[in-house]
């Protein structure tokens, strides 16, 4: 199916493994200036309060406190989108929100000093649901919001997708036979959780430059996002290897406003590192998500109507809320074909921490909310889900309305043959038993199956820029804005270069992720790096290796269309033993330098379908993943390893483990994140690993030179529909809430004992 | 009895990675305070920033250290207490003269056991203790020897067989 | 974490000098996994001024055996609790409940008697006080118990007074169903006290100026059969949402002794007396062991979110019964 390559689709060792394994990978963490200081937060106890006064005075006093700020002295920055976050506000919108910032020669130092900042609060009343936020009387937590109801904001431009409105959805839903109802949430709100937790270091060079280092997954977010938020400043970004991301850390804006903030006060580079307690409370969560609405389906499957509104929580604020709301509708899309929509979105604040950029990015959470509703009315039709995803999986040649308004047409695979392998590697045919039916039954533990699909046509999203620089002792060197957050992207792109240039891959690197060396890249989100960033680097290693050529082809006497290159000497493709090397062909004072660009392509959709098999303890409630099996179409495969590391992420970063014991826990009377710690916080351990396949097929794709599509930020979307249909099959019984904790199947089961409730 | 002040510690000796270190105790800087724990001495004072922390709350196995052959939690271990101790961290690995690596390291590469690499330095010193004990494991006892590793990216399976191979090749 | 000072006592008698010296204001340091973390999240209302390191004072560690049973001092870690072959062999209960705890890096460091004396797990007692301040509560000495109103999936579901977070030791709970005693050392000299008196809804009876020397297992009679259940969501790291520990004799098919203990279900280790009156004397069959988990949980109190821990508690126990 795919070429033979000499590095693409190869084993390799990844370029940065030597450095990973001996500790001298170099994490934010790790790295220092000569006379930082150290930025710590203090926090609100209320979930909304009104700051009527704060008095720094006596944390100022302490020595080796340099700075203290308060929203009465820091700088008029505003990010959000709309622009609604100020660096420290007058009000205080969760638990944990930021009241005042401080930095001081040592943490400790800064942590004994916020105990000394006086503040009065106002206590205001809090919301917490989506629904209640909206009601005419709930509480209000921005002035720019009324009704809690946060604006569209053109992030893909002007007609950024808040709704799915196309043809006639009552015909719609005449024609259909089976009509599914209902109201139903996901609304776990995970954290994805990397195990490093933000970490920032900004120093002010002068008045208008500023250094910002920082792990990220997208290494000019500090840059070309934050510049319009904080007057234009001349940012340079520099990356630190990041200790994984999952879209939450793409960038750190409010750690990156704390530190530029107190670097300005003070003169001198501030450092504010997150610890786990602020990753857990006051950092990036999931979006919570509601659906109530109707779908309409034929009993052959064709879906006629989908219909409802769609709740997102945003919670405190929102970054980037918007974007995932469009990228949602644009998901279910892909997922149901359908002529007839009519889908409206609502976006919400409520009085939690607030939800960002996740890996899953909206499609997870309308996917997992609209769930219960069309499994029912495949339920009612008899339809095996792994058939009616075959039948309504975009296919190429159908039509969508992506992110940004516009209609495109899918010129990707048809991914049914991925859906029959995987189907086939589960043994899908002998375990789906029919809707609410166990595959098995062993005394009290029941097992069942369950599936879901998933996609996303942000693969080839926005634009990416790259340079390759060829130097005379055969080495080359691609400049790229890319920095390393577990996808082993830097790698995978020196891997795509290489190949180009038939060098070993030993002698091609990446430069450092710096804005200042480095020309345009949007960051590694979407799964774009293999189609977008990879576009943009081989056109570059194509251009310089044609400038090559045309250097050497009048010293061999031929057409450069003649000549050929293979580690570092250039001959004539007929005579490869009389070659030159690139030091003859260039000079030694002399590089070739080539570039090139990725314009945005919205038209090559990827796929994953994740099979999972779950067992119910029925006398406990306890559920266990025994196995899952994802298999995807990936054209042509990059790096096996990456690869494969990216489709077991299934198991973390909220994802599939959302249907079974992950969330984020509050208390609605007090506003306190409860599961604010790594243990009560839940996550899969290495003594809880389900047997995991990738079925990984590999059908060319019309993407880039080696037909290669990116698929590891979709690994995790399919999961939580998936085992919340297993669930519902092993027990006999629809279960419809994220997670299924114990409480929640005895609850289901009729078994809860004596108590208050039932 | 002798009184508070003089029972307090003044010096504190260990050794890392076949390094002897003495450092004083107080708030100075480049000296340890009570309350530093083994996490931050090594990363802050003596400059190794192999071992990483994570969460701070000895829940996810990034600060793992080998002391005196056993594999603990240096973010939740006081300086102050490890005195006489026999310590060694990840970079105490490597073969510093000739760049071998320990097979383990070896093995994490060949497999590519890891993604974004912050949790390795931890299992691989967890791991490295294993094999230590036990030159025989099973994929059950790996699991088991790393069951307080926290790996997000879930790069659990490759290093499972990271570990089973480098248990092999160093046989 | 705030500063304090740090001593190193070489001797029992030293260490309660000093504790006496700090005037409640010290505290002891064993193995530290709990201490540390109670300290790094400034969740108490008083920091110490000072810490007493008891892991310098010889001979409070080691596992000895004799024909009545063991003595494990209290600073014996956890680990080497899990790899003792006499444990293993004759107090499998004990093994299986040290091997429960944690992960493998806390077992290294982590002690017996400290796991025993360890601060409960509420996620009200425990909410760190950098994110908006440490929530004063009925345990601490100051407002009411927010569990009661909030989220208490994981609270008790019986003997909760004013307090109803759970007592988070799997070791307590095994070793109530092995009948142990505790030895306390105090300035006064040294006491014995059965392990169903140490605790009580607040946590341990330990007098702030004694300390925990030793534990005295019992030899359980040979052929019982010692069975150790531990419910949680994960198979590592996670305390028990509830657990049961038994030591069960047959003879001639005949309940002839239970001794069972319900873990994470109050405040403190439960011994589940009225089910060993059921099935002392009885063949053990399902339905004896449906009554006698009945009966366990028949004065259960449950409160808004933890009903299903009745459940869960009923059935562990009818599984260890029938183990």
């Amino acid at each position: 199916m795919s070429k033979d390559y000499r590095f693409i689709g190869k084993r390799t060792p990844r370029k940065d493994a030597l450095e990973i394994v001996t500790g001298k990978a170099t994490y934010i963490g790790d790295i220092t200036k000569s006379e930082l200081l150290y930025g710590k937060v203090l926090r609100s106890p209320y979930p909304h309060a009104r700051i009527k006064d704060i008095d720094t005075a006596k944390a100022e006093a302490v020595p080796g406190v340099a700075a203290v700020l308060t929203h009465k002295n820091v700088p008029d920055w505003r990010t959000g989108m709309p622009r609604h976050v100020p660096v420290l506000d007058r009000k205080a919108r969760f638990v944990g929100d930021a009241v005042a910032i401080i930095a001081a020669e040592t943490e400790e130092i800064a942590i004994e000093a916020l105990d000394l900042i006086d503040v009065e609060y106002e206590k205001l009343p809090a919301v917490y649901d989506v629904e209640e936020a909206m009601e005419p009387d709930a509480p209000q937590l921005h002035d720019d919001f009324p009704g809690n109801l946060v604006d569209g904001f053109p992030v893909f431009g002007p007609k950024t997708l808040s709704e799915v409105v196309v043809g006639d959805v009552e015909k719609g839903f005449e024609e259909a036979d089976i009509i599914s109802e209902g109201t139903y949430g996901y609304e776990s709100i995970a954290n994805p959780l990397p195990i490093e937790p933000p970490g920032v270091i900004a120093r002010w060079e002068d008045e208008h430059r500023l250094t910002v280092w920082s792990g990220t997954q997208s290494a000019s977010w500090h840059r070309f996002i934050m510049q319009s938020k904080m007057g234009y400043p001349d940012i340079r970004a520099i990356d630190t290897q990041c200790g994984g991301s999952f879209g939450s850390k793409n960038y750190a804006p409010l750690p990156l406003f704390y530190a530029a903030a107190l670097a300005k006060a003070t003169g001198r580079p501030v450092k504010v590192c997150f610890t786990k307690e602020e990753h857990l409370g006051a950092f990036v969560l999931r979006p919570g998500s509601r659906f109530r609405g109707k779908i309409g389906i034929k009993r052959d499957g064709t879906v006629t109507a989908v219909s409802g509104v769609w709740f997102v929580d945003t919670g405190a604020f929102s970054d980037m809320t918007q974007g995932q709301v469009a990228v949602g509708c644009g998901e279910a899309q892909l997922m149901l074909r359908c002529p007839n929509w009519d889908l409206r979105t609502r976006l919400v604040c409520t009085n939690r921490s607030a939800s960002g950029v996740v890996r899953g990015f909206g499609g997870q959470e309308l996917e997992s909310a609209l769930n219960p509703i069309l499994t029912m009315a495949l339920e009612k039709a008899s339809l095996d889900p792994v058939q009616f995803f075959k039948k309504n999986y975009v296919k190429p040649g159908d039509g969508y309305i992506w992110r940004e308004g516009n209609y495109w047409v899918s010129r990707g695979t048809d991914y049914s043959e991925t859906m029959d392998k995987g189907a086939e590697a589960f043994g899908w045919k002998e375990k789906w038993k029919g809707w609410l039916k166990p595959t098995a039954i062993n005394g009290a533990r029941r097992t069942g199956v369950g599936v879901g699909v998933h996609g996303n046509a942000d693969v080839g999203e926005d634009e990416s820029e790259a340079y390759v620089r060829l130097n005379p002792d055969a080495t080359a060197t691609i400049y790229v804005s890319v920095s390393e957050s577990g996808m082993g992207q830097r790698s995978s792109l020196c891997k795509m270069a290489a190949e180009v240039l038939q060098l070993p891959l030993e002698r091609t690197h990446v430069t450092p992720a710096d804005t200042m060396v480095n020309p345009f890249d949007f960051g590694l989100v979407g799964s774009r790096g293999t189609y977008a960033v990879g576009s943009a680097v081989i056109k570059a290693a194509e251009d310089a290796r044609h400038k090559l050529l045309d250097l050497a082809a009048p010293k061999l006497e031929a057409a450069p269309e003649d000549l050929e290159t293979m580690d570092g000497m250039i001959y004539l493709k007929e005579r490869p033993e009389e070659g030159i090397s690139w030091s003859r062909a260039m000079g030694i004072m002399q590089t070739c330098m080539g570039f090139g660009r990725f314009e945005p392509d919205y038209s090559v959709p990827n796929f994953l379908i994740q099979f999972v098999e779950v067992e119910v303890d029925t006398e406990t409630g306890r559920v266990d993943l025994r196995r899952v099996v994802s298999a995807t179409d990936v054209g042509q495969i990059i790096d096996p390893p990456s690869l494969e590391g990216q489709l077991h992420g299934a198991l973390g970063s909220a994802g599939i483990d959302t249907a079974l014991f992950e969330e984020s826990i509050w208390d609605r009377t007090t506003g306190h994140m409860l599961n604010i710690n790594m243990i009560d916080y839940k996550w899969r351990t290495f003594l809880d690993l389900p047997q995991f396949e990738n079925v990984i097929l590999e059908t060319p794709l019309p993407t880039h030179r080696f037909k290669a599509i990116g698929v590891g930020e979709i690994a995790t979307s399919p999961g939580p529909g998936a085992v919340r249909m297993a669930v519902s099959n092993a027990l006999g019984k629809r279960v419809s809430e994220y997670p299924l904790t114990p409480d929640k199947i005895l609850k289901a089961l009729g078994k809860m004992g004596r108590g208050k409730t039932e | 009895m002798s009184s508070m002040k003089e029972q307090e510690r003044q010096k504190i000796a260990f050794t890392v990675n076949d390094v002897s270190y003495e450092l004083e105790v107080g708030d100075q800087f480049n000296q340890v305070a009570p309350s530093h724990t083994l996490a931050h001495t090594l990363r802050e004072t003596l400059g190794l920033t192999g071992t990483k922390v994570g969460c701070d709350q000895g829940a996810c196995g990034s600060c793992t250290v080998i002391m005196d052959g056993e594999p603990v939690l240096s973010c939740m271990i006081l300086t102050v207490e490890c005195d006489g101790r026999y310590i060694v961290t990840i970079e105490g690995l490597q073969d510093r003269r000739t760049g071998r690596l320990d097979p383990l390291q070896q093995a994490f590469i060949d497999n590519t056991a890891f993604q974004c690499g912050f949790c390795t330095p931890g299992m691989i010193m967890a791991a490295k203790s294993l094999l230590e004990k036990n030159p025989f494991p099973d994929e059950q006892d790996v699991k088991e020897a790393l069951a307080g590793h926290y790996c997000r990216c879930i790069s659990h399976y490759h290093v499972v067989e990271a570990v089973l191979e480098a248990a092999k090749k160093g046989r | 974490m705030k500063p304090f000072k740090h001593h190193n006592a070489y001797s029992i008698e030293e260490a309660l000098t000093l504790l006496r010296d700090y005037e409640g204001r010290a505290r002891l340091i064993a193995g530290g996994t709990d201490l540390i973390g109670i300290l790094k999240g400034d969740i108490l209302l008083d920091y110490p001024e000072a810490l007493i390191n008891i892991k310098t004072i010889p001979d409070l560690d080691g596992i000895k055996e004799d024909g009545k049973g063991l003595k494990i001092g209290a600073l014996t870690r956890l680990s080497h609790i899990v790899r003792s072959p006499v444990i293993e062999d004759k107090y499998g209960l004990l093994e299986e409940a040290a091997r429960s705890v944690g992960t493998p890096e806390i077992r290294n460091m982590g002690t017996i008697g400290g796991n025993l004396c360890q601060d409960t797990r509420c996620w009200y007692y425990r909410y760190p006080n950098q994110m908006g301040g440490r929530i004063v509560c009925y345990r601490k000495g100051e407002g009411p118990c927010y569990a009661i109103k909030g989220d208490n999936r994981y609270h008790a579901i019986m003997e909760g007074k004013g307090c109803f977070a759970v007592c988070p030791s799997d070791i307590a709970i095994a070793l109530t169903a092995l009948d142990a005693e505790f030895m306390i050392a105090s300035t006064g000299g040294e006491r014995v006290v059965p392990i169903t008196d140490f605790y009580q809804t607040l946590g341990h009876v330990l007098k702030p100026d004694e300390i925990l020397t030793k534990i005295l297992v019992p030899k359980p009679p040979d052929n019982a059969t010692q069975t150790f259940l531990k419910y949680r969501l994960r198979e590592s790291v996670d305390f028990a949402i509830v657990s049961v520990a038994s030591v069960i004799s047959l003879e001639g098919g005949i309940c002839r002794d239970a001794s069972i203990a319900l873990g994470a279900v109050a405040p403190v280790p439960i011994k589940a007396i009225e089910a060993e009156q059921i099935i002392k004397g009885k063949p053990l069959d399902a339905k004896t062991a449906e009554e006698a988990a009945e009966a366990a949980v028949a004065d259960a109190k449950p409160l808004s979110m933890n009903a299903y821990k009745i459940e869960v508690t009923k059935i562990l126990l009818q599984r260890a019964i029938m183990a």
